[in-house]
């Protein structure tokens, strides 16, 4: 019985699925119906997988230390645009062809002319045609071996329904209109699907394969969701407006800040602080030339650039975590680390967010037997415990905001949520207020404590 | 100059206050809110502002075009704080205005004015960033608990008094414009006449329409009891919209309103619902509140002598947005929302009508509605929806940006120490 966790010297990759012996799929579903089964999702195998495989993207990405044929030491950092994206192997172009096909379907569905409040109704005409396409793109950019992974014969569910419904669930949500953290959670565990089905055996293991995923696939699914968030004005709904990291995304700032950190080898662990040499300064996100230029490398200045194209104001006042994140003095690699534990804390510990991850085989709700004790706290004292009754289905159009209590319909927060008064994995409690009185949401859930966050 | 004026001026200029003052001046308004009733009874003209949500910079573009308190009586929907960057700024000075002028400034409570949506939606976490400590947010907590919920203006006009200075009582009186709209420097950008007998409403066949009274003073003939004005029917103003649980606006005074937003029932709804193009009550994609169709704005209306019901909640691109046969309209009055939105915003402003209702005593909701000289608002109403007010919206931009400084960084938050 294999574990779901390989080991490539001391840093943990995610399981690759043995293809000679039968798996069973199944069709993923939501399980995380009221606030405290976000405890038990901190311990489920999902929530280790998901952390593992952050983790070695993250790692991926940052600069290596490496010796050129004069045994000289020189640097080699990873960029957008590099040939990780344009040369890369037959696994990654061909999700860069599936990409680029749900890409022309917004050319299909222009911006519908009519009356509208905000949101764009015509993204439902995309969403249906992708959901409609969805079995035939898979199996034209998705290896048969893959697809069909381990099925025995009369065996009710496949690898391609698993596949199918993270990526459905990548592009935010069409009764809502919106787009958020949650979607992108979706869209990582797609691709951890195909990994732990093999699809991505082709690359070269170590780190090359990982940056051809971010770079090659990762980053330009953000331009999807971006144009798709252009196109169809997709509201900033459930938005914590300028308290969050950002309306959208998260992804963007780990990965991004670690293409900036200080080289490693390949046997080093990612460093704590520190820049590459030559890294833009963490300061220099408010100087919008400079984002020009660093966002075609970065993916950090990508999704700041990103926010410049959407809002207008003073970055300072529309931005103000971002901004207060660019004071950093510790370099890159702590921004790095920072991202990693607020990503923790403010995507997989909420649950307005986690709330729409479903479960299947391949990313379990099974309970992991090696999970910590999540920490008890105060940090999710504002989640619900008492589910509104039924699953809502919207009559009309988009709204504005979910009450966070609501379970079924509620969207997952664009924004992160706010740190600054939050306690980070490991950090005690502090005066955060505990939920009022007159409502039932205190429940004391417990923090998790990051596995990977030490 | 008072300390209360040294406030204003203070947070006119977007400086916060001590945390002191602010303890004080929440104390201050608890005192004034508790007497007032669930739906606060305000009389014409009064200017109607949707959301605010921290948009401080654009709060004072709304008092520069709509015109400064206490010279313009203000009603504001609620939404005053999350997700700007200013929501502290922003409902201290509305706090302030309503504690220095409490006649001329009523503030309704909105679905953000709770503790537990404040915890996620960003106002938490201001007052943390900006005193050190959640006191301040505990204390603004205090003052949310005692927001009225609603409120009635009377004595509507069906006419409108002149937008600016450059036009005559007399020359505009004899427009018969049901709605105008102006610019932010007060031009007509558009208007609409008073349709014809019973286009306006399915339920006000009979209602006299196209009847003319100006406001007191303007010569205006008015053909029927024009020495008393031409009362509308009452506008109901309220943050979200209607509750299956609520059919008259006396069950909203019966409510206990003094406590948290509950996660469901007749107070919440009241916060959250909205309406929409559906017959009957629908589940809101909220997840709290409901769906509420045209049928059931005109059978409230009706039965509660209504002409109107204001209400925010909605993002609207165009700031204002009338429906079902202008029976509900929401306001909104935050430009350019969230930095990103490009929408315009709008504040809806109703003159005042002639006669008795403009002199009504401001009380705690229970005054006038059955006024022997009044017809009762809140009385079954055999007769027809009475003529709708007319309908000014002055529609702005967001305020402009450049002025404004550059702070220093903040201690970052913990993760990233």
């Amino acid at each position: 019985m294999a574990t779901s966790q390989a080991t490539t010297g001391r840093f943990p990759t995610l399981e690759i699925l043995d293809p000679s012996t039968s798996h069973t799929f199944i069709k993923p579903a939501k399980r995380i119906n009221e606030g405290p089964d976000v405890n038990a999702f901190l311990k489920s195998k999902a929530y280790r997988d998901i952390g593992i495989f952050v983790m070695q993207l993250n790692r991926a990405m940052c600069p290596r230390k490496v010796k050129d044929e004069s045994g000289k030491e020189k640097t080699e950092t990873f960029q957008i645009g590099s040939q990780y994206e344009t040369q890369p192997v037959e696994s990654v172009r061909k999700i860069q062809g599936l990409l680029a096909k749900l890409d022309s379907i917004i050319d299909e569905a222009p911006p519908d002319p009519g009356p509208r409040r905000f949101g764009n109704v015509s993204c439902r005409k995309w969403h249906q045609m992708v959901e409609e396409r969805i079995p035939a793109l898979l199996r034209e950019h998705i290896p048969e071996s893959v697809l069909k992974f381990g099925t025995t014969s009369g065996s009710p569910t496949s690898a391609e329904e698993e596949l199918a419904s993270y990526l459905l669930g990548s592009f935010g949500s069409a009764q809502r209109l919106d787009y958020g953290t949650g979607h992108e959670l979706s869209f990582l565990a797609f691709i951890g699907c195909l990994w732990k089905l093999g699809a991505f055996g082709d690359g070269k293991a170590d780190g090359d394969i990982e940056r051809s995923i971010v770079l090659g696939i990762f980053e330009p699914y953000l331009r999807v969701v971006r144009r798709l968030i252009l196109t169809y004005t997709l509201e900033p709904a459930g938005s914590h407006g300028v308290w969050g990291l950002d309306d959208h995304s998260f992804q963007p700032y780990i990965y991004g800040s670690a293409q900036l950190t200080r080289p490693i080898t390949d046997e080093e662990p990612m460093p704590l602080e520190g820049s590459v040499l030559r890294a833009p300064k963490p300061g220099q996100i408010v100087k919008a030339e400079i984002v020009d230029q660093e966002r075609k490398r970065n993916m950090y200045f990508s999704a700041v650039g990103f926010i410049n194209d959407v809002k207008t104001g003073p970055f300072w006042e529309h931005s103000p975590m971002l901004f207060d994140i660019s004071g950093v003095r510790d370099g890159w690699g702590k921004i790095n680390k920072g991202m990693i534990k607020m990503f923790n804390a403010e995507v997989l510990s909420k649950f307005p967010v986690v709330q729409h991850f479903t479960f299947g085989s391949l990313f379990s709700w099974d309970q992991d037997p090696d999970a910590l004790e999540p920490q008890q706290s105060v940090h999710m004292a504002n989640q619900p415990s008492v589910p509104i009754s039924g699953n809502m289905q919207a009559p009309g159009g988009a709204v504005g905001m979910a009450a966070p209590w609501a379970q079924a319909t509620s969207m997952p927060p664009p924004g992160p949520g706010v740190p600054y008064s939050r306690i980070p994995p490991n950090g005690r409690p502090t005066s955060r207020p505990g939920p009022p009185e007159t409502q039932p949401g205190s429940t004391g859930l417990p923090t998790t404590r990051a596995p990977w966050s030490k | 100059m008072s300390d209360l004026d040294k406030a204003i001026a203070q947070l006119r200029a977007c400086r916060p206050i001590p945390e002191a003052q602010v303890r004080e001046l929440c104390h201050k308004a608890r005192e004034l809110l508790i007497e007032e009733g669930n739906v606060v009874t305000v009389a014409a003209p009064v200017t109607i502002c949707g959301d605010i949500h921290g948009q401080f910079h654009d709060l004072m573009e709304l008092f520069r075009v709509g015109g400064d308190p206490p010279d313009t009586n203000y009603l504001f929907m609620g939404d005053f704080v999350d997700r700007g960057f200013y929501s502290l700024e922003s409902f201290l000075l509305l706090l302030c205005l309503k504690v220095r002028y409490p006649d001329r400034m009523t503030l309704i409570r909105g679905n953000h004015e709770s503790r537990q949506i404040t915890t996620v939606y960003g106002f938490y976490d201001e007052c943390v960033r900006k005193y050190g400590s959640a006191n301040v947010w505990r204390y603004c907590c205090d003052v949310f608990d005692y927001l009225a919920l609603g409120a009635i203006v009377l004595g509507a006009s069906n006419t409108l008094s002149p937008p600016n200075e450059h036009i005559s009582s007399e020359d505009y009186a004899n427009a018969d414009i049901e709605i105008e709209v102006c610019n932010a420097d007060g031009d007509i950008m558009s208007r609409f006449q008073r349709r014809s007998d019973g286009e306006r409403s399915p339920n006000g066949a009979s209602a006299s329409a196209g009847e003319k009274t100006g406001p007191p003073g303007s010569g205006a003939s008015g053909s029927s009891g024009g020495s008393t004005g031409n009362p509308t029917g009452a506008v109901l103003c309220v943050h979200g919209g209607l509750s299956p649980l609520i059919d008259t606006v006396d069950k909203i005074r019966l409510l206990d309103r003094k406590q948290e937003v509950p996660h469901e029932g007749a107070m919440c709804d009241l916060l959250w619902s909205d309406p929409d193009e559906i017959d009957g009550w629908g589940l809101s994609p909220r997840g709290a509140g409901f769906l509420f169709g045209a049928d059931i704005v005109k059978v409230f209306n009706h039965r509660n002598d209504l002409s109107l019901i204001a209400r925010a909640h909605q993002l609207v691109m165009e700031g204002f947005k009338e429906m079902f046969d202008a029976s509900i309209v929401t306001v909104w009055s935050a430009p350019n929302y969230c930095y990103r939105c490009g929408n315009v915003a709008a504040v809806l402003e109703l003159s005042e009508g002639g006669g008795g209702e403009s002199i009504m005593a401001r009380s705690n909701g229970d005054v006038g509605r059955s006024d022997g000289g009044m017809r009762g608002v809140m009385m079954e109403s055999e007769g027809a929806i009475k003529n709708g007010p007319a309908r000014r919206y002055r529609v702005f931009q967001a305020a402009p940006q450049d002025s404004r400084g550059m702070p220093a960084k903040k201690p970052v938050a913990d993760y990233f120490l």
